[in-house]
């Protein structure tokens, strides 16, 4: 019972940190329908921009905050000089997917040049051990959770209070109606591309400091279990991608505790083929709208 | 026919079948250089290995070149990247070996890649050097096989030897789920029941997952004495750090391979858990040569005189598969010499006879001392980084075994050697 305790908080602070990447996957697909697989690549970014940062002597959040921005930034930068010429040109949406899938491969060995190829560490910076609940976090993993909860919460105020939250959801349910109305949606696609660069940036970094070193390689390698938690809680829906993360986070670190190791990844993905077959629209997705939430 | 046509056109036909008959040197070296391919990762997360692998081919080549080059050619190290990746290795590989010119030894083709990559260097009839450990090759029949480097299993068998000479009785197994580290559990099993040691858990991990803390959890509650662990040094550092922050920073004795002794596992290791836990709980298993010979200082010193390889030198130079491919390269130069051919298929016939002792040969631990041996109408005997060298019918190789420490991020020092003998036992 303590093992199957422990895991599932393991699971949550692994969990927490797909969930930061999948809200801002989803969101970003939910307003512009790009399947964006350079995403991963996008993460890296973030990680190498980290370690840049700290090599200045920056407090470590403060370069989770920073970095986030920056790759935020590189989003629209992606954005408007790839995505939306080619949508212009009436690229249909299985040319864009490849379109990312290149930039993404560009980004990654631009980091190699950079950076080199080696793998890279920000250092312990995990903290203090704390045990509650039967649970045993370090001081890193209790924080990026909370930063995650804030996020969320951010996010939620933002779809559902405000004015650019609204124009949002009006972009996502029908983009067209939504510019006749006067909403400008090229500029609401910018902010859901710098937003969702900005989830993506402070994931990588998340990401590096929960496992303690890294390569080029860490976006794409943690891109599939974030594409599948949006998935399961339903394209589009960031309340959907946040239990989705968690959900992921919980099964992977379960199963790993009492089956082989080796196959955890296998338990997560098999539990999410059921349930979609089960749930097709994903856990938050409604039969009648697969945006509720955004639309 | 006029006779007087006849008989100049059977002394033609004499001309040309006595060229023919001198063909059994093989196909002639094309101007420029003896290519040795180095098949290895260049590119893709495995990159440094390209880099470490191609160290010693440097090292050998220069000193190949210092003593006047193979047959008036000059050798050179020709990096063919296989991405480590055995599907996407095909196409790199097939290109080099249909491109490049005097293609005639392979060096590298190491476990991950090695499924495709020896059957393709074999088919095209060029000798290699391998560093791969998988066990199918124990009893190949590749006529163009050389290995020098034990199996992985036989260095599973020697890391639970070496436990066992610890004093550690109860063991967890942690593998990285690859062809590489899992190649070590058949002779970990296998020792470990011969000598009663008992293995709590025997498990596998992904590679590069955001938390081993599960896996951690559940090894610290079979409550071994020492984990023998080998992966990446990215999924190394996460797990070793997860364990830490559940036992209060207190970590296992751990054995791992001596893939592990670079310095990218060694910084990510020192950053996740620090440096005294490196140099006072890590134990890396793999094959043993000798750091005082004549052979050795010639090799490490080659590779501290180029500036390619000066910075991995000390690290390079007691690691195993490494110094394999310098004796393996000089092994195949030699025997180029005594075939007077750079044609595999010609020279392949001599390898043997190069590390074969006989009555009245010289005994030479350089391509250099070698060469002039054979110029000089003698007949030679090479011992090399690694000791005398006797393949198998299957032209495998493999030594004694050593467990070492590292001493600083570049550096290590034997702590222990197990005869190569006994280790056979274990898996027999």
């Amino acid at each position: 019972m303590h093992l199957l305790v422990q895991s599932i908080g393991f699971g949550v602070a692994a969990g927490a940190v797909l969930a930061l990447g999948a809200v801002g996957f989803t969101l970003q697909f939910g307003i512009s329908n790009v399947l964006n697989i350079s995403y991963g690549s996008l993460m890296s970014v973030g990680a190498f921009l980290g370690l840049f940062m700290l090599g200045l002597g920056l407090n470590i959040w403060l370069v989770m905050v920073i970095g986030g921005l920056a790759v935020g930034a590189c989003s629209v930068v992606l954005n408007r000089g790839l995505i939306t010429p080619l949508v212009r040109k009436g690229m249909a949406p299985f040319g864009l997917v490849i379109v990312t899938v290149s930039a993404g491969i560009v980004l990654e060995y631009v980091i190699v040049a950079v950076a080199g190829p080696a793998t890279q560490t920000y250092g312990n910076r995990s903290g203090a051990t704390l045990n509650f609940l039967g649970w045993t976090l370090t001081t890193a993993q209790v924080v990026i959770f909370a930063i995650a909860v804030v996020l969320m919460l951010g996010l939620h105020l933002l779809l559902t209070r405000t004015q650019l939250g609204r124009a949002m959801r009006a972009t996502s349910a029908n983009r067209t109606l939504a510019r006749s109305c006067g909403i400008a949606t090229s500029r609401i696609s910018d902010i859901a591309w710098f937003m969702s660069g900005t989830f993506c940036g402070m994931a990588g970094i998340a990401l590096a400091i929960t496992i303690e070193s890294f390569d080029f390689t860490l976006g794409s390698i943690f891109l599939i279990p974030m594409i599948a938690a949006a998935v399961l809680g339903g394209v589009g829906q960031p309340y959907g991608a946040m239990i989705g993360g968690l959900v992921v986070g919980i099964v992977s670190s379960v199963s790993s505790a009492y089956w082989d190791p080796a196959y955890q990844s296998v338990v997560a993905f098999g539990i999410i083929i059921v349930m979609l077959l089960v749930r097709p629209r994903g856990l938050f997705g409604s039969s009648t709208a697969t945006r509720k939430l955004l639309a | 026919m006029h006779k007087a046509l006849v008989l100049p056109l059977v002394g033609v036909m004499a001309v040309v079948a006595g060229c023919g008959s001198t063909a059994s040197t093989g196909k002639a070296i094309k101007p420029g250089p003896i290519n040795i391919g180095v098949i290895a990762p260049f590119s893709g997360p495995a990159a440094e290995f390209g880099t470490l692998i191609s160290a010693p081919c440097y090292a050998a080549g220069d000193l190949i070149n210092q003593a006047g080059g193979i047959l008036g050619h000059k050798v050179q190290c020709t990096p063919v990247d296989d991405t480590g990746d055995p599907a996407d290795a095909v196409p790199n590989v097939t290109r080099a070996i249909a491109t490049i010119s005097n293609f005639d030894l392979a060096v590298g083709l190491e476990t991950n890649t090695a499924a495709t990559t020896v059957p393709l260097v074999n088919r095209a009839q060029i000798n290699m050097v391998t560093t791969n450990g998988l066990t199918n090759y124990d009893t190949t029949t590749d006529k163009y096989f050389w290995r020098l480097t034990p199996a992985d299993d036989a260095n599973g068998a020697a890391m639970v030897q070496y436990a066992y000479n610890k004093g550690y009785k109860r063991i967890a197994v942690v593998f990285e789920n690859n062809s590489t580290d899992t190649g070590n559990t058949p002779g970990i099993e296998k020792a470990a029941a011969k000598l009663g040691v008992k293995l709590v858990t025997n498990t596998t991990i992904p590679a590069d997952a955001s938390s081993y803390s599960s896996v951690a959890s559940s090894v610290i509650s079979l409550h071994p004495q020492a984990i023998i662990f080998d992966a990446d040094p990215q999924s190394t550092a996460t797990f070793l750090s997860n364990y830490s922050q559940l036992t209060g920073g207190k970590l296992l004795p751990m054995i791992t391979a001596t893939d592990s002794l670079t310095p990218d596992w060694y910084n990510a290791v020192s950053a996740a858990v620090g440096t005294s836990f490196i140099f006072n709980k890590v134990d890396l298993v793999g094959s043993y040569f000798s750091t005082t010979t004549q052979a050795f200082y010639t090799y490490r010193n080659a590779l501290l005189a180029n500036p390619k390889t000066h910075s991995l030198a000390d690290t390079l130079a007691t690691v195993g598969p490494p110094a394999s491919i310098y004796d393996g390269i000089n092994i195949m130069a030699l025997a180029m010499l005594m075939a007077k051919s750079a044609d595999p298929t010609v020279y392949n016939a001599y390898v043997n006879d190069v590390v074969t002792p006989k009555s009245g040969a010289v005994v030479v631990d350089t391509f250099a001392a070698g060469k002039k041996a054979l110029s000089e109408g003698k007949k030679i005997q090479y011992v090399g980084v690694l000791g005398p060298v006797t393949f198998n019918k299957y032209h495998n190789f493999a030594g004694a075994f050593a467990a070492a420490r590292f001493t600083g991020s570049t550096t290590s020092v034997n702590a222990a050697i197990m005869p190569g003998s006994e280790i056979s036992k274990l898996l027999g």
